[in-house]
This record gives C-alpha cells, structure tokens and sequence, in this order.
C-alpha cells in the first residue's frame, strides 16, 4: 500500500513543481516590495520627524501584533467591502508585502540608528544635506548593520508565506493540502513539502549566518 | 570675523554658556581652555551651529549663524570643522572623505576635486596615503585627514575641538604641526585644547573659560 | 464602512469570543510550557558532549527552523492518523506548536549561555566553585537575563501562531472570527475584533516583558 502511495506522490511531483513556483512568486514580489517599503519606512521611523516616526510606529506595532493569517483574512474579505476586489494572488501579495515591510522597517531604523553619532555630525559640518548625509554617509554604514538581520527576515518570509494557502493560493503547502486528500499518506505528502521548503530556507539561514560573522569580524578589525 | 553677542545657552536647567562676548578677528588664532564643563567645547560648536543657542547673536563671516532662516549650508561651508574622535567616513578612502563635501555642496566637478583633495592631503604629509581607509591609519594620521577633509572646502575658518585630546602622545606633535602651518599661513582658527606649549607659539589670544563664562582673555603668557 | 459597523453583532457574539479568548490563552499557554521543556532538553542536547545527542537535536532545530509552522501542523495532523494514532485536535495543535516554539527557545537559550563572558567563568574557576555552583551563581542568573527578552518575544510569537489552529477546525479566537463571519456575512466585525484581541494579549505580553526587565536590571545591580 505504501509503495502503491509512494508512486503515486512521485506522479504528482510537477503539481509539486507548480506549488514550489508559487511559493517562489509570492515570496519574490512580497520581497521585493516589502524591502523597498521597508527601507523608506525605516528611514521614517528613524527620522527627524516626530508625526511620521509614530505613524509609522503604530503600523509596525499593529502588523506585529496580530497574527498574518487574521491580517490576510482582512485584506482578502474586508477590502472587498470597501469596494475593492481582489483575487487570492494579489491579496496575498499585498497581505504578505505589508508583513514584510513592517518588520524590515524596524531593521533598516535600527541600522540608522546604529551609526554613531559623530558620523552626521562631521557631515553636517561639513554643510551636507540631511538626504546627502543619509545616502552618503549613514546608509552605506548601516547597511552592515542590517544585512544579517535583512536575509533572516525573507526566510521568514517564505515561510510565512504558507499561510496564504489559507486563502486558496496553490503554493507548496496548499498543493499538500490538496495531494493528501487523495493520497492519505500525512507523514510522506508532509515529508516533501518540508523538503521543499528546506531546500530554500536552509542555504538562506546560512548565509545569514554567515554575514553576521563577516559583520562582527570586520567590525573588531575596525 | 566671528562674533558672539550676549549668547545664552541652556541645556534644560543648566546655563552652559553665559553672557559671552567675544570678537574673532580674520587671521587671529584664538585658543580656548578651561576645565572640563566649562563650555569650551560648546562655544565652538555653536559657531556652525552644531549646537543652537538661545539668546543672543552669533555671526559668522558676516551671516546670523542665530536667525534659524539663515543657509547654513552656505556658512558650514566656509568654516572646517575637526572633532576630538575624527569621524572620518570608514567606509571611504582618505581622498573621498576629503572630496565628498566639496563635490556635493559646492558642486565641483569630481577631477577638479580630486586634484585639489590630492594637494590638501599632501598639504598635511599623508601625499601617499591617499588611497587608505581609516581603519589603515594611525590615529596622528586619521586626525590629519580630518583637517585635510575640513580644509578641502577652502574655508576661511577652522575650528578645532580637543584635536590632540584623543591621540597617543607620539602623535600629538605630527598634528599641532600642521596646525602651527595653518596659523602661520594666516588661517582664522579657533581652537579648544589643553596644550599650552601651542597656544603660547602661535596664538594671538586665550581665552579662559569656566562654569558657561568668559573668565579672562590675554595673549599667551 | 465604519458607519455600518455593526456592534450589536460582535455583543451578540461576544459569548463565543470570550470562549475562544480562553481557548487561545490555555492553548498557547500550555505549548509554551512544552516549549520551554522541550527548548531546555533540546539545548542540553546541543550542547553536550556525546556527537549523537548533538546530532539529534542539530536535525531537529535545524529542521523546525528551515520549514513553515502550517507545514508542521499539518504534517501531524494528517500524519498522525496515518500512523494509527488518532489524537484529538487540540492535542495535536498543541504538539506541533510546542516542538516548533521549543526548537526556538532552545535556540535562544544556546544564544543567552554562549553570549556569558568567559572570562567570568574563568574566574569562577579561578576561586574553587564547582561546576554546579558556577552553574547557579554565574552562569544560569546572566543567561535568565540575556534571554527573558527573546524569550517573550517567542511567547508573542507563538501566541500568532497558534491562530493556525482554526485551520486544523480547533474553536480559538480566529476561529470565532472565520464563525462570525460565515454565519453573518460580516467580515469586518469579524476578523477586526479577533485582531483587537489578539492585541490585548500583544500589549500585555509587552508590558510584561518591560516590567520584567526592569526587575532583572535592579537584581543585576547588586
């Protein structure tokens, strides 16, 4: 019976294939978006603006405080009756871009807030402009900062992205989802899609490891 | 060419900087001194208004350095500026810490600043250090970056804030040195520090400072 | 859209809310102490000196981190019956959810030991003290305080997560919401109170996570 469900699991591999494609767009695009958001947000909330840094705070605080399955819940059923209709993929993306950039908000702002002081001020001495200052000065040096924590965050990012099986979209969990109904074999259908998503999330956690030892490395050099 | 006018300044309670009057004329080399808390470090950041001040008038080269409607840019660009930790950009080489200000605030072209930059850093004896990083100085040899960085933008004035105070004692000389070349060659400087020795070869006037006031001013004596 | 908010509805519902607000609070509660067992066993491991023991919980951790939570779930919840064992759902909910927290706390436990200056054991060393009593008096008291922090971090993390349990049909609160809104149609009143509610566990976590730093800085002191 096993062998008899174990063809047929290995017959389903491109469904597999599709699932693993999906999984890759969403995370892709949200990753995309969600960096560039984030980086202008946690150049905000890091700002000298007052008004914008607690804007920007309370959307962080809101993102991180609910879980991201309730966050796409509203995005994919309540936007629509504010009149705007979305399919499962946009939803997604959008529920899954707005989580991304709120916690690489919080990064990029602690970053810029890791530079030292002196920095903006022998910047600012030297008759720079605030955006001179930050594109010249401040961000070149926190983006060591931010790097490790930066490539932690898009693994977590794929593996957030699971969830928006829940509203339907055919990524490698939903593809489980739907492949065990027909092949009741949890512990194998499961297997492969914890395979799957190893094979990208495992070479991403080192890298981000191994990023955070360049960083402290360097940084004792100095 | 400097001038304070009845500056206040307070930090919350503390009155950092009371009551000061003073004139800097072109060309003088004025060294302040005091003990530590006295407010000699602020009364020279006030100048480029690192620092704002309360009350008073603070004019730099002609310019209200006090009206917040004033182009700082414009004034920051004709004072250079030396910090007691350097600052210099890590991420840059000597020649680009020199070079950045004067391509992207006074616009020059980046062959013409690198030529100028190259005499600066010359200028200040690191001609074959030009293409260092920080991290491969020594500290005597950051800190004169650093003057040759607040020099690039040919200011017509130059503060310097503890320069020596953070450099090992065999390093300190390499750095007055090319201060002492600066005073004879006419430069307007204001200079906070402890070393007497210097203040007594080339400075016009001292200025003696304790708990936010002007105590005394003398020449060198 | 807020004019046709409709309170009356969430009163009305309230009942149920109320419930699942317990059922989430014991659910997560529960997991997290498993976690924090599991995390301590699952640390020792890593850090013992037998390579096999290493081994083990090297694949375990590294395996919980490089796949998604919802992937977990469902790997028991449809590999369990697969196996003969039949749990109930709030059990296996309450595995998954455990094993994936206590993968991480192990984690930060490693993290808080390793972060200990060693020069301080040295000196422990240095003035007699056994192994147990440079354990009690140097060691665990500076790991309890380097990882409080991360640790309620986990505990609102896991307290997220366990939102996933309405996907495996266990009664919690983003299940009332999924009931409110299948029932009445309104999925603004629905899912905006579960987030309000998860909310309130948020700020209250947070709260206590300040509260218990401060403390520990006053006991570091002396």
């Amino acid at each position: 019976m096993w062998g008899f469900y174990f063809n047929e699991l290995m017959r389903s591999l491109p469904f597999f294939l599709k699932g693993l494609w999906m999984t890759v767009a969403v995370s892709g695009l949200s990753l995309v978006f969600g960096s560039i958001i984030g980086f202008f947000g946690g150049i905000m909330r890091a700002g000298r603006n007052k008004p914008a840094r607690i804007i920007v705070g309370v959307w962080v605080d809101l993102i991180r405080g609910t879980p991201f399955l309730v966050q796409i819940f509203v995005i994919f059923f309540i936007l629509p009756g504010i009149g705007i209709e979305l399919d499962a993929f946009p939803a997604a993306v959008i529920a899954l871009t707005n989580l991304t950039a709120s916690f690489i908000t919080e990064i990029v702002a602690s970053g810029i807030l890791a530079v030292p002081k002196g920095q903006r001020e022998a910047a600012t001495a030297s008759g720079l402009s605030h955006y001179q200052q930050l594109r010249f000065i401040v961000l070149p040096q926190a983006m060591r900062t931010i790097m490790p924590p930066l490539v932690g965050q898009y693994v977590l990012l794929v593996k957030d992205s699971s969830v928006v099986s829940a509203i339907g979209v055919v990524d490698i969990t939903r593809v489980g989802w739907l492949t065990v109904q027909r092949i009741p074999e949890g512990l194998m259908v499961f297997g492969l899609v914890g395979l799957l998503y190893f094979a990208i999330c495992y070479p991403l956690i080192n890298l981000s490891g191994f990023l955070e030892r360049r960083m402290t490395v360097a940084s004792t050099r100095l | 060419m400097i001038s304070f006018k009845n500056v206040n300044k307070w930090y919350g309670e503390l009155h950092v900087l009371n009551s000061i009057d003073l004139e800097v004329a072109h060309g003088e080399v004025v060294v302040v001194c005091g003990p530590s808390g006295s407010g000699k470090s602020t009364l020279i950041r006030c100048i480029n208004r690192l620092e704002p001040i309360q009350q008073g008038e603070l004019i730099v080269d002609g310019m209200k350095v006090h009206d917040k409607k004033s182009n700082m840019t414009k004034i920051r660009a004709e004072i250079g500026f030396v910090f007691q930790s350097f600052n210099l950009y890590p991420h840059m080489t000597a020649l680009e810490n020199v070079t950045i200000a004067p391509i992207r605030v006074r616009k020059i072209h980046k062959k013409e600043a690198e030529k100028l930059g190259k005499e600066t850093l010359i200028r200040v004896g690191l001609g074959d250090r030009i293409n260092h990083h920080p991290a491969q100085l020594s500290g005597g040899q950051q800190q004169r970056v650093a003057i040759a960085r607040g020099l690039g933008m040919r200011p017509k004035i130059m503060l310097f804030d503890e320069p020596t105070s953070a450099l090992d004692p065999e390093m300190i000389n390499e750095v007055l040195d090319v201060m002492r070349d600066l005073a004879k060659e006419g430069m307007t400087m204001m200079v906070v520090t402890h070393e007497m020795g210097f203040a007594r070869e080339v400075a016009s006037r001292v200025v003696f400072m304790d708990e936010g006031k002007i105590i005394e001013v003398a020449p060198p004596n | 859209m807020l004019e046709g908010f409709n309170f009356r509805i969430i009163l009305e519902y309230m009942p149920l809310y109320m419930q699942c607000f317990l059922a989430t609070l014991w659910l997560s509660g529960l997991s997290l102490l498993g976690a924090v067992v599991v995390g301590v066993i699952a640390c020792a491991m890593r850090l013992s000196q037998s390579r096999i023991l290493r081994g083990i919980a090297g694949v375990y951790i590294e395996t919980i981190r490089s796949t998604p939570l919802l992937a977990q779930l469902y790997f028991f919840y449809f590999g369990l019956p697969s196996m003969g064992i039949m749990f109930p759902e709030w059990l296996t909910g309450v595995i998954a959810l455990t094993l994936n927290s206590g993968a991480y706390y192990a984690e930060i436990i490693r993290a808080g030991i390793q972060a200990i200056d060693f020069g301080q054991i040295e000196a422990g060393i240095a003035s007699g003290l056994s192994y147990f009593q440079r354990m009690r008096y140097i060691i665990l008291p500076q790991a309890l305080g380097n990882t409080i922090r991360p640790m309620l971090g986990q505990a609102i993390i896991l307290v997220k997560d366990s939102s996933l349990l309405s996907l495996i049909s266990i009664m919690e609160l983003t299940r009332a919401g999924q009931v409110l809104t299948s029932e009445r149609f309104t999925p603004a009143e629905g899912f905006l109170t579960t987030a309000a509610f998860y909310l309130i566990i948020y700020y209250m976590l947070k709260a206590f996570s300040g509260w218990s730093e401060k403390r520990l800085i006053f006991r570091e002191a002396h």
